[in-house]
Order: structure tokens, then C-alpha cells, then sequence
């Protein structure tokens, strides 16, 4: 029996490999995914609408598999099951200490994401010919804003036009609302000259394309069983199963690319979790969307006669400029004003509803101490859960009803920083240690740079101010920011450049080695911004995906 | 559904809570016990977690730790976790000894007034003593899991009066539109 062969191999279901699942599909090829988690069925899986009493570790998890004394991520949560990876898939080098959640659910990360899609400017792809610190990025704001535009109508995204120099506006839903604390911290951040404004947040304000509208509940990373924000399953793959043209296999984890006698890529190897067995898939073009370093993972396990670094990696740079967001508490504390008042649902998004865009280093690229800039993620209120009890000494009715009091009153101000590109930072395959499946594991070597940490003082020291200024009491700073890794928004690896020694991809996503082999998540990006990532994972796949469309229609593949 | 209704054989249940569902996303049915049986702690440490967890959060006028079956959560997260078997047993232990030598005889032999003098060193850094910091480290982390278990139960979160979980038609906006500030509030309720 001749072998089967597909138009496209797609390697993972989230942003960027849904995007391109869709995109492809509709355009009328033939593609197999490939996701190497199940599927959730949102009804059963998302443990959203309860309350905490209603789980039997009470949101905490079973303290078996989440001891106390791992404070890092482990997984899947009281609140999800079966959607994240337990096993570590990669080690650390000496000094590293990188956190990697994986998500292995059909959609990935965005079954569960933050939701805040915010531009890319050209402030962003030519920060180097302003600071000099690196390269540009191959592409200019023109060429990628009618992108944003597609994305943004397609995931809707609520926010206001704003005119901000670091931030392009794009077509936004009806923002959401600003609470008490939003406007107290908003009035301190103008006394200091900082901007505080609505997030971009991709949560459907009002009903969007046949999705319905937000209900405000606020349990959104817990997964939303109505789909009324933007993830892969609710709003991509769909399309591309009413196609005809999708097959998607779950439980699939690929291992490797295969690739013929003149290196050429012809597939994927992957191992079936069910059985455990190997399996080989083959396609007449391979996108590798596995998330940033999972994609480089498996093209440096890719090995062969032809690839002997891993495939594609004729420039030596597979793996390498790893970048990542320093997310970390730069102030926290409470607002007096709001001691003993009634308790406000602040809790309606489970994520940002305001945020404070770069103002640094806007005017002249070198007008601080550090190059580039950073964002800063505010929130407060009235959680589920009174995480402020360690402020408040004592026990007894005093300390009951001072709990009672400061429930409305608590905030905090939560940086993110972008590194910069380094040569020590990077991943490699470990030569000693495998993954249950038989598979050689990533390795790590990850540190902050001067810049960043620079960035990471000069926040502590401005949200301490719009806190004062606001009237609020700070009580707490993190003395140094969250692990690497914690941000979940790691780039580079895979980078997107015009000089084949230099870079991986060409500016469209496709290798420069290999005329069938795309890479379609953050991997291509060049370095983190002041923004999140997940909005410009979308535009990007959606670029490369039609530009496989049309490699198609050349008859070049 | 074989091993959730192994699970749930035996598991003894709460007598003051019910969770709703299993951790195989099915619903479970639950039987109430008129009394818990502790899955960790002796009966002696059980009566003294219940008693020091009604001190952290007493019932006045509104219930307290006691009535929202804190004292059966901490058993169940104990339990778990060997770390905290060690935490909790030695420090219960701590405890015991100090208030045998302090007043010849275990803590929950004393009145109420020599219990609140034994923990108040413990929990106010204004009176700390010398010697303690073990002592100290248990209250805390005895408070910390007392809080977890009271502001999680439906008790404590109507305590706090929680607003979220619910539904609405458009996302909740600041009621007060006149004062950004908020420098002009209605005096506290509390």
C-alpha cells in the first residue's frame, strides 16, 4: 500500500499552530496535526462556577502532587485535569533555575491564557537601529498591521484607542471597566506621570462573530466553557474541521522530523501515548508550532546524516538568543480608602482589565539608565482568596474583622520586562537525561542581564511612587523578580532573520535550509517586548500560513 | 469510574463540608459522618488543632473556624503531605512543653486567658520572647492553614461577603463616578 502523504504536517494546536491549522485548511489543503495532549471537553474539564468548597483540596491542590514545598509550577491544577504536563522535559544547566508548564491540551496555552493582545510597533522591530543593541527585525509595523487587524476581528480584543507612542491602536471591542482601585491607582499614576489605561484583553465585552458575549465571572484561567475569550478550540479549530480538510491526532507527541535522502523534510516521527509505540506521519510541508521550546527541541533532536546539529540548523543559531519576560511584584500594599467599604466584584476577568504601557525611553532611546522599556500589569480587590493575611498581625476577632476590612483594599503592580539577546542564554539537547517516552530532554542555561535587572529597579521604585501618590500603603516588594520561565512568554531560538548564517527562518517563518519546514510560534520572534506574545503569534502564523497557502497554489511544494 | 468509587469508599467524609465533585470531574456522593474521624492526627492533636484553630478565628458575631470545619480541612491537607506531618506534630508537641512548664500542664488543660497568653508571644512581634522562634514558625504556619481553610469554606466566604462567580451583563464599574480619588466614601461599614 502506498504511504498516505498529506499537504501539511502541523505540529501543535495552540496559538500558532491553530492558526495555522485554520488557515491552511480553508485555503483547501490537506493537513494533519498533531497535539500531544487530549482533548478537553470544556463542559467536564473546566472546573469553572465553583466555588472553592466545592473541591475537595479547596483550589489548593492535592498537597501529594503539590507539596508545599515546591513552590514552582507543577502542572495541572485542582481546577484542571489532565490539560498539563507533570514530567519535566528538560534540565537545567548549572545557576539556571527556568520554570516550563507545558500544556499538552488540544489549544494549549490558550485554553488557559492571560488574554492581554496588545501591538507590536516599529518601536519594537527597529529597536536596534535606535539603541544599537542587536538587529532589527526583517519586518516593518506597514507590512504586519493589516495582520493585527485580521487577528484582531477574528479573536475580538476589548480596549480604547489610546495614541501611544510605544503602542500602535488597532479595532477594539467596548473596554472593560475600570473598579474603584483602577481610578484610585489611575489618579496616582497621573500625580507621578506614569500612564494607567485599559488593557488590550481579547474577552469578548460584547458578543463577537458568533461567540458569545463575556459573562464577567472571572474564573477565565480555569478555562471558559462558553468560549467568550480567544483559544484555538473555540475559535480555530472548528473552522477547520467544518473544512473536511483537518485530521487531528491526539495523544501524538512528536519526536522528530523525518527527512528524505537529500535532507529534504518529509514528516514527523512521533510516539502515540496510548501505546507508547512510534509512529511516523508524512506531509509535503511540516509546520513546527510545538511552542517556542518545544519546537526547538524536537528540530534539535532532529538529527541525521544531512542535519548532524539538528535539522535546519545550518546557521548554528537553532536553540540559541533566548529571550524571556521578567515578570515579578514591584509594589504591593493596600489602599486605606477603601478599608471596611463594601466588597466589589474586582474579580471579573481573572487577569488584567488595566495596565500601564512603556513609558520609559520614549522620547530618546537612551533617556534612562537601560535600553528598551517595560509594562507593568496592575490588580487588586476582591479576590477569592484574602492573600493578604500575612500583613495583618495576631488572632482572635481583631484579626477577623481586620480581614473583613481590608478585603476591598489590597493591590499590586506586576512588571514585564523584556531581556535582551545574550549568548549565554539558550537551550541544548542534554546529552544524559530522556523523558519517559525515550526522548532526549531540552537543557536550560538561562540568566538575567544587567538590563533587565536595571528595569526591574527602576520599577520597583516607580510603582513604590504610584502607590504613595494613590494614597496607598506599600507593604511588600519582591526582592527579586519570579523564576525564568514563570511569564510563560520565552522567544527567540528559532529567529526570523534575511541572512541565512545569521538566522533560522526567512522573514515569512520558513527555514532558510528547507523550502517545506515553517516555524509558527514564538520561537521566530527576535527578542521579547514590552508586550505579551500571544497576539503576535497569531499575526505571525497567520503571515507564514498564507504564505504556505501560496507556495501551494506555485505548485512549489 | 472504578478507581473514583474506590477513592471514595474510603475516604471517611467531612462532617461540616461536602465537596461537590471528584477528581475525575464526576460528581461524588457524599455521606456526612455525625463525627469526623482524623486521617492524621491522634485524637488529643486533633482536639488541640480544633481548639487553636477556634482561637485564630473564633466565632463571634458571625461563626468562626469551629462551624466552618477548619479543623477537619487542616487534618486532610496534613495528611498529605509528610513535611507538614512533621511541622504540625512537632510543633503541637512545642507547644505542650511549653505550656507544661509554664503552667504544669498541656494546653488544652489550661483556661482560656493562659491560652492567650501562651500564643500571644507567638503572634504579636511587639511581645515576642526570646527562645520561641519555633513556636512562633508553628503559629504561623497554623494560622496560615487555618486561613486557608476558613476563607475557602462557604462560611468564610460570606464572611467576606465574596462578590465573584457570578454573572453579569456587562463587566462592574466603580459606583463612585464623582470622586477618582475616592476621598469621599460613605463612612466604613466595619
Amino acid at each position: 500500500m502506498p504511504k498516505h502523504i498529506y499537504d501539511v504536517i502541523v505540529i501543535g494546536t495552540g496559538a500558532g499552530g491553530g492558526m495555522a491549522i485554520k488557515t491552511l485548511c480553508e485555503a483547501g489543503l490537506k493537513v494533519c496535526a498533531l497535539n500531544s495532549g487530549r482533548r478537553l471537553d470544556p463542559d467536564k474539564d473546566f472546573r469553572n462556577h465553583r466555588m472553592p468548597w466545592e473541591l475537595k483540596y479547596r483550589g489548593f491542590g492535592d498537597p501529594q502532587t503539590h507539596p508545599r514545598s515546591q513552590t514552582d509550577f507543577v502542572g495541572d491544577s485542582e481546577f484542571v485535569q489532565g490539560a498539563w504536563e507533570n514530567e519535566a522535559a528538560y534540565t537545567q544547566a548549572p545557576g539556571t533555575k527556568w520554570g516550563w508548564p507545558r500544556c499538552s491540551a488540544v489549544g494549549g496555552k490558550t485554553n488557559f491564557w492571560g488574554r492581554s493582545s496588545t501591538r507590536f510597533g516599529d518601536i519594537d522591530f527597529r529597536a536596534a537601529s535606535l539603541d544599537g543593541h542587536d538587529v532589527d527585525w526583517p519586518v516593518t509595523y506597514d507590512e504586519m498591521a493589516p495582520y493585527y487587524t485580521r487577528v484582531e476581528k477574528m479573536i475580538g480584543v476589548a480596549s480604547t484607542v489610546q495614541n501611544r507612542p510605544s503602542n500602535p491602536d488597532g479595532s477594539y471591542l467596548p473596554p472593560m471597566n475600570f473598579r474603584c482601585f483602577d481610578r484610585i491607582l489611575q489618579a496616582g499614576a497621573g500625580k507621578v506621570g506614569v500612564p494607567y489605561l485599559p488593557d488590550r484583553i481579547a474577552q469578548l465585552t460584547v458578543g463577537h462573530d458568533g461567540h458569545p458575549a463575556c459573562h464577567f465571572c472571572g474564573d477565565c484561567s480555569s478555562g471558559c466553557e462558553v468560549g467568550a475569550f480567544f483559544s484555538t478550540p473555540f475559535f480555530l479549530l472548528p473552522v477547520a474541521e467544518a473544512s473536511g480538510n483537518l485530521e487531528l491526532r491526539t495523544s501524538a507527541l512528536a519526536k522528530n522530523i523525518l527527512v528524505d535522502d537529500d535532507g529534504h523534510a518529509t514528516g514527523v516521527a512521533y510516539v502515540d501515548r496510548n501505546d507508547r509505540q512510534e509512529y511516523e506521519v508524512y506531509g509535503r510541508a511540516v509546520v513546527v508550532a510545538a511552542s517556542c521550546l518545544e519546537s526547538a527541541r524536537i528540530m534539535l533532536n532532529s538529527k541525521s546524516r544531512h542535519w548532524p546539529t539538528g535539522i535546519a540548523n545550518s546557521s548554528g543559531q537553532l536553540g540559541r538568543n533566548l529571550c524571556d519576560h521578567l515578570y515579578g511584584i514591584a509594589a504591593s500594599g493596600y489602599l486605606p480608602q477603601l478599608l471596611g467599604q463594601p466588597s466589589f466584584p474586582d474579580n471579573v476577568s481573572d487577569s488584567s482589565i488595566a495596565w500601564m504601557p512603556r513609558w520609559q525611553n520614549l522620547q530618546y532611546p537612551h533617556e534612562e539608565k537601560f535600553i528598551r522599556g517595560y509594562s507593568v500589569y496592575p490588580d487588586g480587590g476582591c479576590w477569592e482568596f484574602p492573600a493578604y493575611h500575612d500583613q495583618i498581625e495576631g488572632f482572635g476577632s481583631s484579626f477577623k474583622l481586620e480581614m473583613k476590612r481590608r478585603y476591598p483594599t489590597p493591590v499590586s503592580l506586576m512588571t514585564q520586562i523584556p531581556t535582551l539577546r545574550s549568548d549565554k542564554n539558550y537551550l541544548d539537547i542534554d546529552p544524559e537525561a530522556k523523558d519517559s517516552y525515550g526522548i532526549p530532554k531540552a537543557r536550560i542555561h538561562f540568566q538575567w542581564g544587567e538590563n533587565d535587572l536595571k528595569m526591574w529597579e527602576h520599577a520597583k521604585t516607580v510603582c513604590a511612587e504610584v502607590l504613595h501618590a494613590a494614597g496607598g500603603v506599600l507593604e511588600y516588594a519582591a526582592d527579586i523578580p519570579e523564576n525564568p520561565g514563570y511569564s510563560q512568554h520565552e522567544t527567540g531560538i528559532c529567529r526570523m532573520g534575511n541572512d541565512p548564517k545569521k538566522f533560522v527562518t526567512n522573514r515569512f517563518g520558513q527555514t532558510h535550509d528547507m523550502a517545506n519546514l515553517y516555524v509558527c510560534d514564538a520561537s521566530v520572534f527576535l527578542n521579547c517586548t514590552d508586550k505579551p506574545t500571544t497576539l503576535s503569534i497569531l499575526v505571525f502564523a497567520l503571515r507564514t500560513s498564507d504564505f504556505v497557502v501560496e507556495q501551494f497554489r506555485k505548485g512549489g511544494q | 469510574m472504578l478507581t473514583l468509587a474506590a477513592g471514595a469508599a474510603t475516604f471517611p467524609g467531612f462532617s461540616k463540608w461536602t465537596f461537590a465533585c471528584g477528581h475525575v470531574g464526576n460528581a461524588v456522593l457524599q455521606i456526612r459522618p455525625a463525627s469526623y474521624q482524623p486521617l492524621f492526627f491522634d485524637p488529643q492533636e486533633y482536639a488541640l488543632i480544633e481548639r487553636l484553630a477556634d482561637i485564630i478565628i473564633p466565632a463571634d458575631s458571625t461563626p468562626g473556624a469551629k462551624e466552618a470545619g477548619v479543623s477537619e480541612f487542616i487534618d486532610l491537607m496534613v495528611s498529605r503531605d509528610p513535611e507538614l506531618q512533621n511541622s504540625f506534630r512537632s510543633g503541637l508537641g512545642w507547644l505542650n512543653l511549653r505550656s507544661t512548664s509554664a503552667y504544669g500542664k498541656p494546653f488544652l488543660g489550661l483556661s482560656s486567658s493562659q491560652q492567650i497568653a501562651l500564643l500571644e508571644p507567638l503572634a504579636y512581634k511587639a511581645k515576642f520572647r526570646k527562645g520561641e522562634q519555633a513556636g512562633r514558625d508553628f503559629f504561623d504556619l497554623l494560622r496560615e492553614y487555618t486561613v486557608m481553610g476558613f476563607y475557602t469554606s462557604e462560611i468564610g466566604l460570606k464572611e467576606l461577603d465574596f462578590p465573584g462567580l457570578k454573572f453579569y451583563a456587562e463587566s462592574p464599574a466603580c459606583p463612585h463616578q464623582d470622586d477618582p480619588e475616592h476621598r469621599h466614601l460613605p463612612a466604613p461599614k466595619f
